[in-house]
């Protein structure tokens, strides 16, 4: 076990290609799996790096870049869980309102990704850098 | 990682989609791939079953509204069935419950298009 001052972290790298999204939410279910979140904030916690690795991969397609790579790293510290995703498919990330229409016309059908990343997780940020996009999300257990 | 997709006709207007696994950015386009044959071959009402769907993303709901888009304009209708509270509850903090009618069962869903197109 770690110490309360010494984070353990989790690192990976993946192809940024829509088939390697899979293996990205099951790692984040072994780093969540570690501390005591209960099962459905386990799974928030895949839906939401799930989303994050997606964007990645829906940017990087419309910009060509899927010869680029994803980089994961999840950070325990405590009862805090960091997940940070690093993308080099550029372009910002644009979160959709909530819905607050019931016409399915006026439905906006993108954006929806970094809507639920808001929503599952205690803390979201979005950075730009030169190449990409950094997510950063916290999820504290009880 | 796969998603299966089947199919069945309800009655002679409605067909039933039937999906088993995860629907992500990777599997999503084979069932935007079935709405759209459904729309060819001329069925408009579509109930996506969504009981053995472990894992569902927003790229799944993205193609779940598109298809309900393109149904609508053909006064056609995309209903759901899912039992599964947890991926309900994807549409609840969404807001796409209230998009989509959404049944636990598949018969009500079957029952309801009865009713709502008199079939």
């Amino acid at each position: 076990m770690a110490s309360e001052s010494t984070p353990s972290v989790v690192e990976l790298k993946l192809p940024c290609k829509p088939e390697f999204v899979g293996v990205a939410r099951l790692t984040v279910l072994g780093i969540a799996g570690r501390m005591s979140f209960s099962y459905d904030e386990v799974e928030d916690v895949r839906l939401a790096v799930g989303e994050a690795c997606t964007t990645a991969v829906e940017r990087a397609v419309k910009a060509n870049k899927t010869d680029t790579d994803i980089s994961i790293i999840g950070s325990i510290l405590g009862n805090k869980l960091t997940i940070e995703v690093r993308d080099q498919a550029g372009h910002p990330i644009d979160a959709a309102d909530k819905p607050q229409t019931t016409e399915v016309e006026e439905l906006d059908e993108q954006g929806l990704g970094a809507l639920l990343m808001e929503l599952l997780v205690d803390e979201f940020n979005v950075e730009s850098y030169e190449d990409g996009t950094i997510v950063r999300m916290v999820k504290y257990a009880e | 990682m796969n998603l299966k997709v089947d199919t069945r006709s309800v009655n002679n207007q409605a067909s039933m989609i039937d999906l088993e696994g995860e629907v992500d950015v990777y599997t999503a386009p084979q069932l935007k791939q079935q709405i759209i044959n459904m729309l060819d071959s001329g069925v408009y009402h579509v109930i996506v079953n969504l009981t053995n769907v472990e894992y569902l993303d927003s790229t799944a709901l993205g193609v779940l509204i598109g298809g309900l888009k393109r149904l609508r304009e053909r006064n056609g209708t995309l209903d759901l069935v899912c039992p599964n509270p947890r991926i309900r509850r994807i549409f609840e903090i969404t807001g796409l419950d209230k998009i989509f009618d959404i049944y636990t069962a598949e018969q009500d869903a079957i029952s309801k298009l009865d009713v709502k197109e008199g079939m």
